[in-house]
């Protein structure tokens, strides 16, 4: 019996590999610990959330420059590749900004302060174990930690219909979105006999029920459909984001979403590759790519073309967050059909700038739209923004500038992010890809009305109402030098950034075999 | 995949077939043998036998789902901790190492829970009567106040009579 026992449990223990990881929690439970010993204090959880953020950030640098061997850490249960690093760096930098942002939100409507905290770091935690998880029981404890928490922060603001509505419908739909994944995962399961990711690609090939595959592959494609806002699974998008506090919406824009993408990739890229003399595989892989392909491209028009009829400020950006869920699907695809596994992780690299470059933008963005949105978010209507520009130089040059970056004027990060998502797909060379990027780009091209309406509303509209400059505090100011210097410095410094991503940790090659 | 057959899960359908059966057979046989009397008591909603009164639906204190969520917390935590025990004898014995590992996994665990347990008692989930204590409080201080009001006269007073 004590052979049999041990064949199961066979421990390989390895802490330092998801060390970073740890640290965030710890950090989330001091963090409620704190809080529920003095409850009054303002500032001492973000500052105890910033330390565990940044001690996380050079955790993760030091695992990445070190030689390690984590091959079998946790008996490969957790991965150790630029996919990881990449996403979880997007990840820390987006947590770490949201506590900045609320900070101005959390003074003004007297939110339970160090529960928000431990929530957002809570949630950090299982977005950065989607990003670490190699096995698919990983990833979906990492979905629930972070949906469950973020469930909670869409509706802080208890007292507030809006808000309560929005974590009510985030709640149901989210939970449906969860079944379907896990019922995926199920499937897979019952086709390879393996939850490991690594394993399943070696055992794609010889599946026990093909169409097990085609159905659970198809199931996946809903529930990380619904996580990231593809049409036709967004239509919660826009109430969840209008309802929720602004700094949360922020954080829910790009962080849940980085998070999405990045087990999406990891089990679709890395889990269902081609697999040579493979019938029914390669079906599987064919009939994903092209339905992401179309996925991609519904996501773009609809996006592009709602966010046109807003008249919230806070539904524009939502719908553009959609619309960008779609530019980054176009790297996804093109990482899909990458020949070689340099190309691949090209492609994986790109998509992980490009939802940087989205990060950094749309938390300059709603930092602005945070500050001017007063009290219970009031003011989130485009009239709300009418001749402001040059009463309040600073933040509507600012936000003018992330519109622009959104729109993907050269100079700008959202530049040099569209382009590297779109060159896998262009270079693929099939129709259906190419069709993909010409949409993408009549899209782009679309998109130009709706930011830049704001920029005219705000420098060429006359304001009929009183209206005096809120002033910047110095959290909201850090955040907007921050945003500034990544829109330009991503823009104009990519390869830097891109050689960050692009240098694997020792452990990579052996593990992605 | 090999060893793989249907066959081996034979078992758990029948026994699903063996519950429906019996919970339909049940409901058909009390439908078909059963004696159809209908009286006013009986058609009565049933409520441990005494009359029902009012709905069913009524409100009751938020109180009762924060001590049901911490309930079901710790029950999941007892839940961990039976398929631990059981293994931990025969790892413990096979290599001290993996019982090492395994003691030291299960306390962080539990160190984990006891936090939880600390968070909800300091947030009150268990304090049933904070509004009756603060009433309490306010009252006690009201009369110590009153009570040194009287001594502050008093002394007043043994300073008039001094006078």
């Amino acid at each position: 019996m004590n052979t049999i026992l041990l064949q199961v449990v066979n421990p390989n223990v390895n802490v330092t590999s998801i060390l970073p990881e740890v640290i965030v929690a710890v950090a989330g439970t001091l963090v409620m610990i704190y809080d529920c010993f003095a409850p009054k204090q303002k500032i001492v959880t973000g500052a105890i959330s910033l330390v565990g953020l940044i001690l996380a950030t050079i955790a993760l640098f030091a695992l990445w420059s070190g030689s390690y061997d984590f091959a079998n850490a946790w008996n490969g249960m957790v991965a150790f590749d630029n996919l990881r690093v990449s996403f979880t760096l997007v990840m820390l930098f987006v947590s770490a900004m949201t506590i900045l942002i609320s900070t101005v939100w959390t003074e003004r409507e007297d939110v339970p302060i160090g529960e928000y905290h431990s929530l957002l770091l809570f949630a950090t935690v299982g977005m950065m174990f989607m990003a670490s998880g190699n096995d698919m029981v990983i990833l979906f404890l990492g979905l629930e930690t972070l949906s469950l928490s973020t469930y909670v922060m869409a509706g802080l603001r208890k007292s507030d219909l809006k808000s309560n509505e929005s974590a009510l419908k985030y709640f149901i739909l989210g939970s449906f979105a969860s079944a379907f994944l896990l019922y995926g995962m199920a499937l897979i399961y019952g086709a390879t006999a393996s939850t490991n990711i690594t394993e399943i690609a070696a055992k794609i090939g010889t599946a026990n029920f093909p169409a097990l595959l085609l159905a659970g592959g198809a199931m996946l494609l809903i529930g990380f459909g619904f996580k990231i806002a593809t049409v036709p699974f967004h239509v919660w998008t826009p109430d969840v984001y209008e309802g929720a506090p602004t700094p949360v919406t922020a954080f829910m824009a790009a962080g849940p979403k980085a998070a999405g993408f990045a087990s999406f990739l990891r089990v679709f890229v890395l889990g269902f590759p081609v697999v040579a003399g493979a019938t029914a595989t390669n079906y599987l892989h064919g009939s994903w790519v092209s339905a992401l392909a179309l996925m991609a491209m519904l996501t773009m028009i609809v996006g592009n073309v709602a966010a046109i009829l807003q008249n919230n400020v806070k539904r524009m950006l939502a719908y553009s967050s959609i619309a960008h869920a779609g530019y980054a699907l176009v790297g996804f695809v093109g990482a899909g059909v990458a020949k070689t596994s340099e190309a691949r992780d090209g492609a994986i690299n790109a998509v992980a700038f490009y939802l940087l470059t989205y990060a950094v933008t749309n938390l300059g963005a709603f930092a602005v739209v945070t500050l001017l949105g007063e009290k219970n978010d009031r003011r989130t209507e485009f009239e709300d923004y009418n001749g402001i520009g040059f009463k309040a130089p600073v933040l509507s040059f600012t936000l003018s500038l992330f519109m622009l970056s959104f729109l993907g004027l050269p100079l700008t990060a959202g530049f040099i992010g569209k382009i590297l998502v779109f060159g896998p797909a262009i270079q693929s060379g099939e129709p259906l890809l190419t069709v993909m990027v010409v949409v993408a780009v009549i899209c782009t091209a679309i998109s130009a009305y709706y930011y830049l309406r704001l920029i005219v509303v705000m420098f060429f509209k006359e304001r009929l109402t009183e209206w005096t400059e809120p002033k910047i505090p110095i959290t909201l100011a850090t955040v907007l030098i921050i945003t500034v210097i990544g829109v330009f410095g991503l823009g104009l410094f990519s390869d830097r950034v891109l050689s960050i991503f692009k240098t694997s940790p020792t452990a990579t090659k052996a593990q992605l075999k | 995949m090999n060893g793989f057959n249907l066959m081996d899960y034979a078992p758990i359908l029948v026994m699903f077939i063996v519950a429906f059966g019996f919970a339909a057979s049940q409901v058909v046989v009390t439908q078909l043998i059963g004696p159809k009397k209908k009286t006013a008591t009986k058609l009565m909603p049933y409520e441990c036998g005494k009359d029902p009164v009012g709905s069913a639906r009524d409100r009751f204190s938020i109180k009762f789902y924060n001590v049901a969520v911490v309930f079901l917390l710790f029950d999941i935590e007892v839940l961990f901790m039976v398929p631990f025990a059981v293994a931990f004898k025969a790892l413990f014995k096979e290599n001290v190492t993996y019982g090492t590992i395994a003691f030291v996994e299960i306390i962080v665990f539990i160190a984990t829970l006891v936090i939880g347990l600390i968070y909800a008692w300091k947030k009150g989930t268990f304090d049933w009567n904070v509004q009756a204590r603060a009433e309490a409080k306010a009252e006690a201080k009201a009369l110590k106040e009153k009570k040194l009001q009287r001594v502050e006269e008093l002394k007043r007073g043994e300073i008039k009579i001094a006078a």
